[in-house]
């Protein structure tokens, strides 16, 4: 008997069927990957599971017999626990009173931290999900924020566990504890459904695949009859291809300097010390390294975000060191940001407004502090058609969006604005393999047509397949410099995880040329 | 000619002016920390002090008064929860609203029950202090008692009643279930929601308790401070607690002590009038000038607030 049943369960949103009579099962000790394109209806069919959308019909059971989910409360009490796409952790809270919101050990009433604190320690050395009870989330890495996410489905006593794209915020190091997490959940009893976009995952972990394309079932399949190629094709309905060529770059004139820069994080500490670099234009310069290590810093003080306390940074020999945001825009710097939601959009906005931020108040959208409405509107049906953003109208809020189409979203009005520099930071984060293709070829087009474009990203495959060169950063600095040829994942990682080209320690294929690049 | 003015019925003036602020604000952080803004305390002070004399005057109870003071909050904030929470109106709408129907309804219930505008005639005993100790005489320890007497134990319940508050809310809201759940639904109610937490219950019992908070502080202000009701006599001291709430970063123990900086603010204002003769400065001045140190307060000495990152917008499952 399954533990989990759904039988034609349909919804549908204004313009859209997200699903249309979808039916899946999940074996208890299975884990089930549910695979498909961006907006596909699958974080649709599990909010619907967990109680956060009624659904217009369809049936659902839990240890075969029917129930009704009507609020996340009802399935808390069946034991399915959920892990969003994005994340549902109060910032302000400590670690602790996250994973224990909702079902808070107390004497009346008044909480009892101490068998809180406890448990949830407990929890976290029986499944090696690292945490530290007594931090603010605020404060944390999303892979860190991740364990917290499972460690409150596991706290509320989850049997049946739904993984909304867990790996699309992790590193490669925390994506293989995570499934180590998940395996050992597994061998416990427990029975996972694991939405993903990233095919090798899928072959590594899931029993058994089911593929989702505009709302329905099309196809289920398990990864000894299949592999990534057909995984794709089933998802697509074409052939993707999973890898991109890419023509010798071209570089020109200088676009982006920035020169001796040293930047403090939230915590005022030192994040970026005297960190230099070029970026010229039609080359990609790729940032590899481990979350954590400068990169969002660095992004930040280039598109204005954050002040650098010391340093320059220049575009085309111009000084933009302090400027404002809006200022880097009119410079010419678009910024794709690493979190869509907090920096990328306005959720509460529609799609014309949102393709039109940064640009508002300029030509040809606006005139005398006017908006153009029809002129917006325009733009922004062209940029939805020319990414693929899946939505009914460009009227429909930013926030009612499949979160791959909230990425194309911000892609279509960073791409379109045609910019000098492209600060891209985690540009594919939660795409589908098409759109991924997409997006890559669609970078390597704007570095053919000279543009500069800066690249941060935390998959290696993405940083290696696109950049003409390649810089390491480790503790704010960067570690190497290495040339698209001369890099592999593994001298990568030896560069990411501290190794230095200096004291001479043994690398595992010789470094042959490593520049000296910023280890200074 | 300072010792005279620094007295210590000044501090203790400074207290019980600080009262009905502190309870109101209060109520406004709970209420704002369930998500929902409450810019209405200002009517619901001003019928819990209507409603307070009314019934008082009418049955020659006052703790019945004290009771309808606090019911006619409740009721008022009901509306409120209703429009915000349950309709999702614009929560500043709402609050402006019930403000203008709160000064309305008394204004004309006035007519109604008394024939007349203006105020009402006094209650026959206001609430006197709880202690009456006996003091006098001469010397130092005389001196010190008569300081502690009456920064100590001059006062009425309801002043004691509001520290008590200040300190229980503060204790609860940061080790209690109640007070957990109650700071995650400001910043975040769909997180609260995909644990379980009833989202609008959450708001709708937060909401009720700021209306009986500011009910009791208008309670405080015409049973146990002046005695009758006169039209609009809160006059902004709603808007202050909410003032008092920012300034207190939406804290219970914060708002007491912002509350009772402005309260010091009115008392000195009240000190100083009485010095009129000495210092030479239209009375005017005197009066502005709580409201003057609010805006200080705000704008210069705080520096940047931040609020429960959901405050003021409805919630919508979907
Ligand atoms: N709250 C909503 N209001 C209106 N439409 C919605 C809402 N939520 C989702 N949709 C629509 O339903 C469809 C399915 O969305 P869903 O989020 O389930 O996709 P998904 O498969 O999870 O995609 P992704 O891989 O991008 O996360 C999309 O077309 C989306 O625009
Ligand atoms: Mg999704």
């Amino acid at each position: 008997m399954p533990i989990l049943e759904l039988r034609d369960i349909t919804k549908i949103f204004p313009g859209v069927r997200a699903n249309d009579g979808v039916s899946l099962r999940l074996e208890r000790g299975e884990i089930v990957a549910l695979l498909g394109e961006n907006g596909a209806g699958k974080s649709t069919l599990m909010n619907v599971v967990y109680g956060l959308m009624a659904p217009d019909g369809g049936e659902v059971f839990v240890d075969g017999a029917q129930v009704h989910i009507k609020t996340p409360r009802d399935a808390i009490a069946l034991g399915i626990g959920m892990v969003h796409q994005h994340f549902m952790l109060v910032q302000t809270l400590t670690v602790t009173e996250n994973i224990i919101l909702g079902h808070e050990p107390s004497r009346f009433g008044v909480i009892d931290l101490v068998s809180a604190r406890s448990k949830v320690s407990d929890l976290s050395t029986r499944y090696g999900l690292k945490v530290d009870p007594d931090e603010r989330v605020a404060d944390l890495s999303v892979g860190m924020q991740q364990r917290v996410e499972i460690l409150k489905a596991l706290f509320q006593g989850a049997r049946i566990l739904i993984l909304d794209e867990p790996t699309a915020v992790l590193t490669p190091q925390e994506v293989r504890e995570l499934f180590g997490v998940v395996r050992s959940l597994v061998a416990e009893g427990l029975s996972v459904v694991l939405i993903t976009h990233k095919l090798d995952e899928v072959m590594g972990v899931a029993d058994r695949v089911v593929v989702m394309r505009d709302g329905r079932v099309v196809g289920e399949t398990t990864p000894a009859e299949t592999d990534q190629v057909g995984l794709a094709r089933m998802m697509v309905g074409r052939d993707v291809v999973l890898s991109v060529d890419k023509a010798p770059s071209k570089p020109g004139e200088t676009v982006l300097e920035v020169r001796d820069l040293a930047v403090l994080d939230d915590r005022r500490l030192e994040a970026l010390r005297c960190i230099s670099l070029v970026v010229r234009a039609g080359e990609v310069v790729g940032i590899a390294g481990v979350d954590g290590n400068g990169q969002r810093e660095l992004v930040e003080a280039i598109v204005g975000l954050r002040k650098p306390t010391s340093g320059s940074i220049s575009l085309r020999g111009k000084d933009i060191t302090h400027a404002a945001p809006h200022a880097t825009i009119h410079a010419g710097v678009s910024h794709v940001p690493e979190d869509r939601q907090r920096r990328g959009l306005v959720l509460e906005f529609d799609l014309a407004e949102n393709l039109v931020l940064g640009d508002q108040s300029d030509a040809p959208y606006a005139s005398a502090g006017i908006m153009h409405g029809r002129v917006i509107d325009e733009t922004a049906r062209e940029r939805i058609a020319d990414y693929d953003v899946r939505t009914p109208s460009i009227r429909v809020l930013a926030g009612n969006l499949s979160g791959g189409n909230q990425q194309k979203l911000v892609l279509a009005r960073e791409m379109g604005r045609d910019p000098d520099l492209l600060v891209a930071a985690q540009p594919t984060r939660g795409l589908d393999v098409g759109a991924i293709e997409f997006v890559h070829r669609r970078i390597l087009a704007e570095r053919d047509s000279g543009k500069a474009i800066l690249l941060v990203s935390m998959e290696l495959d993405e940083i290696m397949s696109l950049s003409d060169r390649i810089l390491v950063m480790y503790e704010g600095r960067v570690a190497a410099e290495l040339s698209s040829e001369e890099a592999d994942a593994e001298r990568i990682g030896y560069f990411m995880t501290g190794g230095s080209n200096k004291d001479g320690a043994p690398l595992q294929k010789p470094a042959t040329t490593v520049a000296e690049g910023g280890a200074s | 000619m300072w010792l005279s003015f620094f007295t210590p019925d000044l501090f203790a003036s400074a207290i019980r002016m600080a009262t009905p602020l502190a309870l109101a604000a209060i109520g406004g952080t709970i209420c704002e920390r369930s998500g929902v803004v409450n810019i209405a305390l200002e009517g619901m002070m001003l019928v819990g002090a209507f409603f307070g004399v009314v019934v008082t005057l009418a049955t020659n109870n006052v703790l019945l008064g004290v009771g309808a003071a606090i019911v006619a909050g409740v009721l008022l904030s009901a509306i409120h929860a209703f429009a915000s929470v349950t309709l999702r109106m614009d929560q500043v709408v709402s609050g402006t609203a019930l403000n203008i129907l709160a000064l309305g309804l008394t204004g004309f219930l006035m007519e109604v029950i008394y024939g007349h505008p203006g105020a009402t005639n006094g209650i026959q005993h206001i609430i006197g202090p709880v202690f009456n100790f006996p003091t006098g005489g001469t010397g130092v320890l005389a001196t010190i008692w008569t300081w502690i007497d009456q920064i100590v134990f001059s006062y009425t319940p309801i002043v004691y009643l509001a520290i008590i508050i200040a300190i229980v809310a503060q204790w609860a809201m940061f080790h209690t279930r109640w007070g957990l759940r109650l700071r995650a639904l400001g910043e975040h109610p769909r997180a609260a929601d995909t644990v379980g937490i009833r989202v609008q219950a959450g708001r709708y019992s937060a909401v009720l308790i700021s209306g009986a908070l500011a009910g009791l502080a208008g309670a405080n202000l015409t049973l146990e401070q002046v005695g009758v009701y006169s039209d609009n006599m809160t006059s902004g001291r709603g808007f202050i607690a909410l003032a008092a709430n920012i300034f207190g970063r939406w804290t219970p123990a914060g708002s007491y002590l912002a509350s009772l900086l402005f309260g010091f603010a009115e008392a000195l204002e009240i000190r100083m009038q009485s010095f009129q003769s000495v210092i030479h400065v239209p009375v005017q001045f005197f009066l502005a000038l709580p409201y003057v140190l609010v805006v200080i307060v705000l704008a210069g000495f705080m520096g940047r607030a931040v609020g429960p990152a959901a405050v003021g917008k409805p919630y919508e499952k979907e």
